[in-house]
């Protein structure tokens, strides 16, 4: 693992909505392989820092980097881009007049000119590795909260995505669900999948993420390992949100 | 913390008759008596009075067949202008969503028997139009502004998480309309498209005067020819409640049919 090797490069990024300051100056580098997980308090910009990275929030100003391609630049293309970007909702968002199977291969086939087998197959593998093959034909309805993430998250894989964007995954979900997504997450991680997480879930953090960042009003307020920010953050605002939340 | 589950979104009935569903006993009920009724009441009258009524009944089937033809060629016409409208409607480019907006307010703005004159006597006085592709033309463009609203409606009241989550993976914004967006909105658009059917079908009766030969039209000309006026739109009418009644069954069980998603 090259640890100097940015995949994601956000440059000065700030985002208005109308006269809202949404974020403010925003840096951060992500490595390959990198997980990074955001922490902050409601209304802090994570979600939005996070949409800005697929574009499907433009910045205001800031540039962008995603593999190599500026994705701040009006000019590029965007789709090729997100492609290789999955992303996982807090609501999960699956395609309800689909099976769970029609999901994760309406992507690969219209998008990557996969032939149905494969991308079944592929689908198969994806479905088996999060844990619920047995649902493949079922319509996302008839699953519980947990294992509708679970399939949002291999949709996304279906992809082969190189980064993989999750925005509070686990916040929909009942107390007793959460554990089955976040081992799916885990074990994405294992596999060096780079990730970036908003989520809460402190064990998690510690647990999978490289670095975290802690955001408050549209601005990183601090950067550092799981360690540091459970010993001795040092900000104060980053001091009150977690006593707050632990 | 609970999950949020999405209303069933449902689009207000504007027009054309009340669709029977199992809630609605009343309805219900309301249907049967009016259904089984008008049948007795029409083999009754052709039993009790063979000349004319059994008569016009004979007489009228091929004004049946004229009236189903406007009906669904204009049907079917009309939801595909329904769809480019609505698609129009929310579209980002200004330019067409001006010119779709314009064009459903116009359209809303003059009623329908104008629409068919002006179609056949107006342009007709530049160029010839055949009787029957006038009416066909009037209606496909009076219920493609209404189609329109109607597809708008469906549209929009799909889950924006819906297209984010298609374009998250890559789909450009018509894959996203195609793929994702309008397979789910065909569900809620098709009552109100039910009901538009059914008005639409009860329109038709205007096309008589541009000299289409459909159900009213022959009605008429068997009364002038034999002064039966009473007896003769008694039973266009019936024919009419009979058919508008069967349809909205028809409706109301196709609704039934694409309601789950299970
Ligand atoms: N589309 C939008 N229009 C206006 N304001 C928005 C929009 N999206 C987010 N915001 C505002 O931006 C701020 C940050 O939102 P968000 O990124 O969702 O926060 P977080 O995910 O940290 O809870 C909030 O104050 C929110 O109200
Ligand atoms: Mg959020």
């Amino acid at each position: 693992m090259n640890k100097k090797d940015p995949i994601i490069q956000i440059e000065h990024v700030y985002k208005y909505f109308g006269p809202f300051l949404a974020l403010e100056d925003i840096n951060l580098q992500v490595d390959k392989q990198e997980r990074i997980v955001i922490i902050g308090p409601s209304g802090s910009g994570k979600s939005t820092l996070l949409r800005t990275i697929n574009q499907l929030e433009k910045v205001s100003s800031g540039r962008i980097v995603v593999d190599g391609e500026e994705v701040t630049d009006p000019d590029v293309d965007m789709n090729k881009v997100r492609m290789g970007l999955g992303m996982v909702f807090q609501n999960f968002n699956l395609f309800p007049h689909k099976t769970v199977l029609e999901n994760l291969i309406l992507a690969p086939i219209k998008l990557k000119g996969m032939d149905k087998n494969e991308a079944e197959e592929i689908a198969y593998s994806l479905l088996e590795k999060v844990g619920i093959k047995d649902k493949a034909h079922n319509y996302p309805k008839q699953l519980s909260g947990g294992q509708q993430q679970r399939v949002a998250i291999a949709r996304a894989l279906a992809m082969n995505p190189k980064i993989m964007l999750f925005d509070e995954p686990t916040s929909a979900l009942d107390p007793e669900m959460i554990g089955e997504v976040l081992d799916v997450m885990t074990n994405l991680a294992k596999e060096g999948m780079t990730m970036i997480v908003v989520s809460h879930e402190m064990g998690f953090a510690r647990e999978v993420a490289d670095r975290v960042v802690f955001m408050d009003s549209g601005k990183i307020l601090e950067v550092g390992t799981p360690e540091h920010f459970f010993t001795n953050p040092s900000h104060p605002r980053t001091k009150k949100f977690l006593s707050q939340i632990l | 913390m609970e999950e949020k589950q999405r209303a069933e979104v449902r689009i207000e009935v504007t027009d054309g008759a009340a669709i029977p569903t199992e809630k609605d006993r009343g309805l219900l009920s309301a249907w049967r008596i009016a259904f089984f009724g008008s049948i007795a009441l029409v083999i009754g009258l052709c039993i009790y009075k063979p000349h004319p009524y059994l008569d016009i009944l004979e007489f009228v089937p091929d004004g049946i067949r004229v009236t189903f033809e406007v009906t669904i060629i204009s049907i079917i016409l009309s939801f595909f202008v329904g769809m480019l409208t609505g698609l129009g409607r929310i579209s980002k480019n200004r330019g067409i969503n001006l010119i779709a907006s314009t064009y459903i307010e116009v359209i809303r703005g003059i009623p329908l028997l104008v629409q068919l004159f002006y179609i056949y006597y107006a342009v007709g006085s530049f160029t010839r139009i055949p009787p029957f592709f006038a009416a066909i033309l009037a209606m496909t463009i009076c219920y493609g502004a209404y189609m329109g609203e109607v597809f708008r409606a469906g549209i929009e009241s799909i889950d924006p998480g819906q297209t984010e989550a298609a374009m998250s993976l890559g789909f450009n914004k018509r894959q996203t309309m195609f793929y994702v967006i309008l397979p789910q909105a065909m569900r809620t658009i098709l009552p109100p498209v039910g009901n538009e059917f059914i008005a639409l079908l009860k329109d038709t009766s205007l096309v008589s005067i541009i000299a289409v030969a459909d159900l009213l039209r022959r009605g008429r000309e068997y009364a002038t020819s034999t002064f039966n006026y009473f007896e003769t739109f008694t039973m266009v009418a019936l024919i009419y409640l009979i058919i508008t009644l069967l349809l909205s069954k028809f409706v109301s069980i196709m609704e039934k049919k694409m309601t789950p998603y299970e």
